[in-house]
C-alpha cells in the first residue's frame, strides 16, 4: 500500500463509519432494511457515489485511481465489511466485467467503459449460466455477422448479477461458424444496452436469491439482436484466453475482498459473546467460545494473507498468476463459508434472527455464501489450478528454490505497475509463491520450533504434490477430471496459503503481532489440519497459541480496529 | 415371479400407511393445499401454513403426539420420527410448526398427574397446538438462569416474566412453561406449568411480535410476556421444584424425535439434487456422470445413510436402552442435524447459486430448505449444548469401552427393524453404563465379512484411539474445552458407524435383493461400506484411495432407485418422485 492508498481507505472508513454507531451514516438497520427489500442499500450508494468510489476500479491512465490491486482490494473490503451486496453492486461487480475491457479492449472501448464506471454506471458480465459457472458454454450465446457490418446476437443467460439494470454488458459469445472449425471460437462483445433495438433483448427479472438479494440477479435474452461490429472486444477466437486472463484479476480481487464479510461476522459474534451471560458468568469466559473466536481470527488472517499476497503477485509475478489467483479464490471461498458456519454456532439462536443488533450476521453470512457459490464455484477454481500441476515439481525445485519476491509479502513496498499484457494462461518456468515455502522454512528454523516443524511438513507436502502432479494425465486436466485429481488442486491451494502466511510472518520481523510466530503457527496448524497432514492432527499447537490470538482479537475489538493483517484503526 | 426373501415391499411403519396416503393426496393435484408451490408461496409471504396444519389435524396426525394409553397413537418413538420425517420432506415450516405440539406436551406425559394428562390428551387429539416456553430473551441453554417467576398467590401462582423466542407462542393457547418457584440457580427452584392463555384475564398476558427468522419464515416464532397472570395449582406439571428434572427428561425424547426433521430435509435435498443432475448435461455428458459430481453425490448419499442410521437407531434405543438415553439423545441431536447440514451444503455445491425451477418444483425450493434446516441444529438444545452433555459422560464412556460393557441384547433388538418394541422405561438424567451401541462395536464388527470387515476393523482401531483420548481429556469443571468438543464430534461419528454396523447385521439377510437386482443399496454391503469409509475419513484415518469408489456406486444406485433409505420402499412416499417428474427445464 502507498501512503495515498492508506489515506483513501482511512477516508472510506470515516465516510462509512461503524455499523453499530447510533445515528451513523450507514447503520446496520439501513443495511438490513435494504436486504429485506432486495435492493442495494440506498444510503450506502449515496455515500459511495458522493465520494466517487467507483474510481477505485478504473485504471489511473483512464482517469480513475486504480494503480495497485492491493489498494483496490483494501477499498472494496472496507465496503464489504459493511455490506457485501453493496461492495459487489457498487464498484466491484462492474470491475469484474470491466476487467475484460481493461485487458482486451480498444482505446475507445476502455475510454467509454471508464467514463461509465466513473459516473457510477453498471457493467455486467453475461457468462452463460452461473448455475454451473464452470463452463463458458459454447453456443449458449452466439454472434454472427449479418453482412451489413452488424453482428446478430442470440441466446440467453439465466442468472446475471445486475443483469436487470446494467448499462453495459460484456458477453462471451460463440462467433465461429460451425462449418468452419478453424475459425470457430469465442469472443467478447461490449454492448451498450441503451442502443439495442427494442425486442432484441429482454431482461426477465428473477426471484431474489438467498444472498446478495440487492444485486438484482436477472436473465438476459437476445433474440437475433443486431449489435454493431465495433462491439467486438478483443480478437474473434481469443475470447476464451481473454476470459481466463481477466479471471486472474477478478478472482484475485474477489479473494481479497470477500474476507471483509468475515470481519463483520466475527465482530458481531464477539459483540454477542462479550454481552451475553451464561452459567453465571460472561459467555466469553467459556473456553470453547474463546477457542472458536480465536480460530475465526486465525482464519481471517489466513484469508487476508492469501488475498493480499495474490493481489500483489499480479503486479510482481504476472506471468505466474494463473494458478495462484484461482487457488486463492478457492481457499477464500471454502474457508470463509466454513468459518461463518462455525461462528453461527457460537451465536446460536441469534444467527437465525433477522432483526436486532446481531441481525447483520445472517445477512453477511448469506451474502458470503452466495458470492462464493456464484463467483467462486469451487470446482471451477480447482479445474483452473489443475492445469498447472503437471509441471509443478520443475517450477519449485527444493534445492534451488526460485528467488523470493519480498514485495509481495511486505505492506509498504513498491510494486511494478500492473501490466495486463503480461498476464498469461501459460504456466511460467518457476512458481515463486509456492517455492517461497522453502525460504519461510529457513526463516522459521531459527525462530520457532513449532513453526519450523509445520513449515517442513508443508515443504514435504509441496514435494509430494510435485510428484503426483507429474503423474496427471490429460483427461484429468479437462472438464472430466477425477475427484482425486481435483483433490490435488485443493491441496496445492492449501500449500500456497501456508506459504503466504509463513512469508508474511517472515517479512515482517519488526511488526509486533505479525512478526510474532504465534499467529503463523496457528494459521499453519489450521491449514495442516484441513489438508489432513499429520502435523495438523495434534491439538496441542492450537491450544497453545489461541490465548495470544484471543488477546490480540479482543484488543482490536475494544479499539474498533480491523481484524485483518492491516489492523486498521477506526475513523479518527 | 418367484417369491423373494427380500422384505423391501413390506413397510417398517405400517401404522403410518394411511396417513402417508392422506398426506400424498394433500400434496398432489391442482390447488393441493400442501403442494410444493403452496409451501414456497407461504414462505415468501411469511404466512403460517394454517390450512396445511388443519388438514394434518383432520388426517389424525396429532394422535401421534399422544401416548396410546391416553387414546393416542404414540407408541414407537422411531415411528414418530418417521412421521415427522414424512412432513419434513415436504416442508420444514409445516413439520416444525405442527410437531412442536409433541414438544409442548411431552413434559405432561412424563410428569403430569393422570387427570391433567387426560385433559391435555383430549385437547391435543382435537387439534389444539401446544407450545413449550423455556427460553427467555437473555437465557437460552442455561435453564438454571430462568428468570420468569411463578410466585405463590391465594389461588395458586402469579406469573411474571418473558419467554422468547418460542415456537407457536401466539397461536397456541396451551403453553407449557418453565418458571422459578424457588431460589436463584437452585436446580430444585424451577417448576413447569401448563397454562391456557385463552382463559387468562385480559391484560395479564401479552403475545410478543413475531421474530423475523432466516428460515421457516411462515412459522409463529414469537413470545409471551406474563404480567401477573394467575395460574391455578392444577397447572403444575409434577411437584413444585421438579421442573428442571422433567425438562431434562423431556428433552431426551424431543431431541431424538426432531432428528426426523433433518431426515426429511435430507430426503428433500437429495430428491431435488438427483432430479437436477439427472436432467442436466454438461460438456456432452449428463451431469450425473461427470466424475466429481458422481463422487460428491455419492458422498451425500453416505451422509444420508449415516444420519438415518443414527436417527432410526436412536429412536429404537429409546425403547430398549432408555437408561442410556441421556447420551444417545445428545449424540443423535448433535450428529444428525450436522450431517444433514453438510449434506445440504454438498448438494448446494452441485446445484450452484441460481434458483432452479424444475417441473413442479418452484424456484427457491432448495434455497428454502437450506435456510429452514439450519434451525434444527439450534433449537431444542443446540449442537454445542448436546456436545457438552456428551463430554460430561467421558469417564463412563471410556470405562464402558474398556470393559465392553452394556446390554448387547438390547442393542440387537433395537437394530432389528422388524422387532417389536416395548414401552419406554424410566429416563435417568445421566447414563451410568455409557453407550452400549458403541461399546459393542468390536463384537459386531467381528461378525462382518468381506471388505466391510476390513473397514470395520480399521474403525475399531480408530475408536480405540479415540477412547484413549477421551480417558485423558481434562475434567470439565471450568467449562468444556475446545478439544473436548472435537473429541465428541469424533465420538458422534463412531456412534454413527456403530449404528450402521448394527443395523446392517440385523437386517441384511432379510433385505438382500436377490441376484436380479444386484445393484441396490444393500447389495455388496454398499451403504455400509460407504458409511464406514466416510466415518474413517472423518476420523482422520487414511483409507485406500480405491475405497472411495463406493461413493460412485451409491451415485449409480441413486440414479436408478431414488433417494437413499434403510427402510422399505413401501415407507418412502408414493408421490415423492411425482413432485419432480414434471416438465423438462
Ligand atoms: C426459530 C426458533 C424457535 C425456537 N423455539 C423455541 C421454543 O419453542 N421454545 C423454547 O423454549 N425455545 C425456543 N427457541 C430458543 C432455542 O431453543 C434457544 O435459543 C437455544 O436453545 C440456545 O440458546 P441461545 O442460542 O439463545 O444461546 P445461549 O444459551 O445464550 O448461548 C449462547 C451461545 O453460548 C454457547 N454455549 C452455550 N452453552 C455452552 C457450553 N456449555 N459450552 C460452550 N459453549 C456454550 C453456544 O455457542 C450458544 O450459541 C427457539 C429459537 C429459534 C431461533
Amino acid at each position: 500500500m502507498t501512503p495515498g492508498g492508506t489515506a483513501r481507505v482511512a477516508e472510506l472508513e470515516r465516510l462509512l463509519s461503524d455499523l453499530w454507531e447510533a445515528g451513523g451514516p450507514l447503520p446496520y438497520t439501513a443495511v438490513l432494511a435494504a436486504d429485506e427489500r432486495a435492493e442495494l442499500c440506498a444510503e450506502g450508494r449515496r455515500l459511495l457515489h458522493r465520494a466517487g468510489f467507483t474510481a477505485e476500479f478504473v485504471p489511473a491512465a483512464l482517469g480513475g485511481r486504480l494503480a495497485r490491486l492491493d489498494e483496490l482490494v483494501a477499498a472494496a473490503r472496507t465496503v464489504c465489511r459493511r455490506d457485501p451486496t453493496l461492495a459487489l453492486g457498487h464498484g466491484l461487480g462492474s470491475f469484474l466485467a470491466a476487467a475484460t475491457v481493461w485487458t482486451s479492449g480498444t482505446a475507445d472501448q476502455r475510454r467509454r467503459v471508464a467514463a461509465l464506471v466513473l459516473a457510477g454506471g453498471t457493467v455486467a458480465t453475461v457468462c452463460p449460466d452461473l448455475a454451473h459457472g464452470d463452463d463458458p458454454y459454447r453456443g449458449t450465446v452466439t454472434a454472427h455477422p449479418d453482412g451489413t457490418g452488424n453482428l446478430r446476437v442470440s441466446g440467453r443467460a439465466d442468472a446475471v448479477p445486475d443483469g436487470g439494470r446494467a448499462d453495459a454488458l460484456v458477453l462471451l459469445a460463440d462467433v465461429g461458424r460451425p462449418a468452419d472449425a478453424d475459425g470457430a471460437g469465442l469472443a467478447h462483445l461490449l454492448v451498450d444496452t441503451a442502443t439495442l433495438p427494442p425486442g432484441g433483448v429482454t431482461r426477465p427479472a428473477r426471484p431474489a436469491t438467498a444472498g446478495l438479494r440487492g444485486l438484482a440477479l436477472g436473465g438476459v435474452r437476445f433474440r437475433d439482436c443486431p449489435v454493431p461490429g465495433s462491439a467486438l472486444l478483443g480478437t474473434p477466437g481469443g475470447g476464451a484466453d481473454a476470459a481466463a486472463r481477466a479471471a486472474q484479476v477478478t478472482r484475485a480481487c474477489l479473494a481479497g475482498t470477500l474476507p471483509g464479510a468475515l470481519d463483520t461476522g466475527l465482530r458481531t459474534v464477539l459483540r454477542f459473546a462479550t454481552r451475553r451471560r451464561l452459567y453465571g458468568q460472561g459467555m466469553d469466559a467459556l473456553p470453547a467460545v474463546r477457542a472458536a473466536l480465536a480460530d475465526a481470527f486465525a482464519d481471517l488472517l489466513i484469508l487476508d494473507a492469501v488475498g493480499t499476497v495474490t493481489a500483489r503477485a499480479l503486479h510482481v509475478l504476472p506471468e505466474q498468476a494463473g494458478a495462484p489467483a484461482s487457488a486463492a479464490l478457492y481457499t477464500v471461498g471454502r474457508r470463509l463459508t466454513a468459518a461463518m458456519d462455525r461462528l453461527s454456532r457460537v451465536l446460536g439462536a441469534h444467527s437465525y434472527l433477522r432483526d436486532g443488533e446481531y441481525g447483520i450476521f445472517q445477512k453477511v453470512r448469506r451474502d458470503a455464501a452466495l458470492a462464493v457459490s456464484g463467483y467462486a464455484a469451487p470446482t471451477t477454481c480447482l479445474r483452473t489450478v489443475l492445469r498447472y500441476l503437471p509441471g509443478l515439481a520443475d517450477r519449485t525445485p527444493a534445492g534451488t528454490p526460485p528467488p523470493v519476491a519480498g514485495q509481495v509479502y511486505r505492506d509498504g513496498a513498491a510494486v511494478p505497475e500492473l501490466s495486463f499484457d503480461r498476464l498469461t494462461t501459460r504456466a511460467g518456468r518457476v512458481d515463486a509463491l509456492a517455492g517461497a515455502l522453502h525460504h519461510g522454512r529457513r526463516a522459521a528454523a531459527g525462530a520457532d520450533p513449532e513453526l519450523h516443524r509445520l513449515a517442513t511438513a508443508f515443504c514435504a507436502e509441496l514435494a509430494g504434490l510435485g510428484r503426483q502432479g507429474a503423474r496427471l494425465r490429460p483427461p484429468d486436466l479437462g472438464p472430466h477430471a477425477r475427484p482425486e485429481a481435483l483433490a490435488l488442486a485443493a491441496r496445492y491451494a492449501t500449500v500456497l496459503a501456508a506459504s503466504a502466511c509463513l512469508n508474511v510472518w517472515a517479512h515482517r520481523p519488526r511488526d509486533g503481532f505479525l512478526g510474532d510466530p504465534a499467529w503463523a503457527v496457528a494459521a499453519l496448524h489450521r491449514l495442516a489440519g484441513a489438508a489432513g497432514l499429520p502435523a495438523g492432527a495434534a491439538p496441542g499447537p492450537a491450544a497453545a497459541y489461541r490465548p495470544a490470538l484471543y488477546r490480540e482479537l479482543t484488543d482490536r475489538f475494544a479499539g474498533r480496529r480491523t481484524f485483518d493483517l492491516a489492523d486498521r484503526p477506526p475513523a479518527g | 415371479m418367484t417369491a423373494r426373501s427380500s422384505t423391501r415391499d413390506v413397510p417398517v411403519y405400517p401404522g403410518l400407511r394411511r396417513l402417508a396416503a392422506g398426506i400424498a393426496a394433500a400434496t398432489t393435484g391442482d390447488g393441493a393445499v400442501f403442494s410444493p408451490a403452496a409451501c414456497v408461496a407461504l414462505d415468501d409471504a411469511e404466512t403460517f401454513p394454517a390450512d396445511i396444519c388443519r388438514r394434518l389435524d383432520a388426517l389424525g396426525v396429532p394422535a401421534f403426539y399422544v401416548p396410546d394409553r391416553l387414546g393416542g397413537a404414540w407408541r414407537g418413538h422411531d415411528e414418530l420420527i418417521h412421521l415427522i420425517r414424512m412432513l419434513a420432506r415436504r416442508d420444514l415450516t409445516v413439520a416444525i410448526g405442527h410437531a412442536k405440539t409433541f414438544l409442548g406436551a411431552v413434559s405432561v406425559w412424563l410428569a403430569g398427574d393422570p387427570a391433567q394428562q387426560r385433559r391435555l390428551a383430549r385437547r391435543v387429539l382435537a387439534g389444539a397446538p401446544v407450545a413449550w416456553g423455556l427460553t427467555e430473551p437473555d437465557h437460552g441453554s442455561d435453564l438454571l438462569a430462568t428468570a420468569t417467576r411463578a410466585d405463590p398467590a391465594p389461588t395458586g401462582f402469579r406469573l411474571t416474566g418473558c419467554k422468547f423466542p418460542v415456537n407457536s407462542a401466539t397461536r397456541a393457547d396451551l403453553v407449557c412453561l418453565l418458571a422459578r418457584t424457588g431460589a436463584d440457580r437452585d436446580p430444585r427452584g424451577l417448576s413447569l406449568l401448563l397454562i391456557d392463555k385463552g382463559r387468562l384475564p385480559d391484560g395479564t398476558v401479552r403475545c410478543l411480535p413475531r421474530a423475523r427468522t432466516v428460515g421457516i419464515r411462515g412459522a409463529d416464532i414469537s413470545g409471551l410476556e406474563l404480567l401477573g397472570a394467575p395460574a391455578g395449582p392444577e397447572t403444575l406439571v409434577g411437584p413444585a421444584g421438579s421442573g428442571l428434572e422433567t425438562v431434562l427428561r423431556a428433552l431426551q425424547l424431543t431431541r431424538v424425535a426432531v432428528t426426523g426433521l433433518s431426515l426429511g430435509a435430507a430426503d428433500h435435498a437429495l430428491r431435488l439434487t438427483r432430479d437436477v443432475v439427472l436432467r442436466h448435461r454438461w460438456r456432452g455428458r449428463p451431469l450425473a456422470e461427470v466424475p466429481h459430481v458422481r463422487r460428491a453425490l455419492g458422498e451425500q448419499c453416505a451422509r444420508a445413510f449415516a444420519a438415518e442410521a443414527v436417527g432410526v437407531f436412536a429412536g429404537r434405543l429409546t425403547h430398549t436402552t432408555p437408561d442410556e438415553l441421556p447420551v444417545v439423545s445428545a449424540l443423535a441431536k448433535a450428529f444428525v442435524p450436522m450431517a444433514v447440514d453438510e449434506l445440504i451444503a454438498g448438494c448446494a455445491d452441485l446445484l450452484g447459486p441460481g434458483p432452479l425451477p424444475t417441473g413442479r418444483v418452484p424456484a427457491g425450493a432448495f434455497a428454502k430448505l437450506e435456510r429452514d434446516h439450519r434451525i434444527v441444529g439450534i433449537f431444542d438444545g443446540s449442537t454445542v449444548v448436546n456436545r457438552a452433555a456428551v463430554a460430561h459422560h467421558f469417564p463412563v464412556l471410556a470405562h464402558g469401552w474398556r470393559s465392553a460393557a452394556g446390554s448387547h441384547a438390547a442393542v440387537r433388538r433395537a437394530a432389528d427393524l422388524r422387532a417389536g418394541l416395548g414401552p419406554i422405561g424410566a429416563l435417568p438424567l445421566t447414563s451410568r453404563t455409557g453407550c452400549s451401541a458403541v461399546q459393542s462395536l468390536p463384537a459386531a464388527v467381528a461378525e462382518l465379512d468381506g471388505p466391510a470387515r476390513d473397514l470395520g476393523t480399521a474403525l475399531v482401531a480408530a475408536a480405540d484411539r479415540l477412547h484413549h483420548d477421551l480417558a485423558r481429556a481434562p475434567s470439565t469443571v471450568r467449562g468444556v474445552s475446545a478439544e473436548a468438543f472435537d473429541l465428541v464430534e469424533r465420538y458422534e461419528w463412531c456412534f454413527a458407524a456403530a449404528a450402521a454396523v448394527h443395523l446392517w447385521l440385523a437386517n441384511h439377510t432379510a433385505r438382500r435383493e436377490g441376484p436380479e437386482s444386484a445393484g441396490g443399496w444393500w447389495d455388496d454391503a454398499r451403504w455400509l461400506r460407504a458409511v464406514l469409509t466416510l466415518t474413517l475419513s472423518r476420523l482422520g484415518c487414511p483409507v485406500p484411495a480405491a475405497t472411495a469408489t463406493v461413493f460412485d456406486e451409491l451415485s449409480t444406485v441413486l440414479a436408478g432407485h431414488g433417494p437413499p433409505t434403510l427402510l422399505a420402499d413401501a415407507d418412502a412416499d408414493a408421490d415423492a418422485d411425482a413432485d419432480t417428474a414434471g416438465g423438462e427445464r
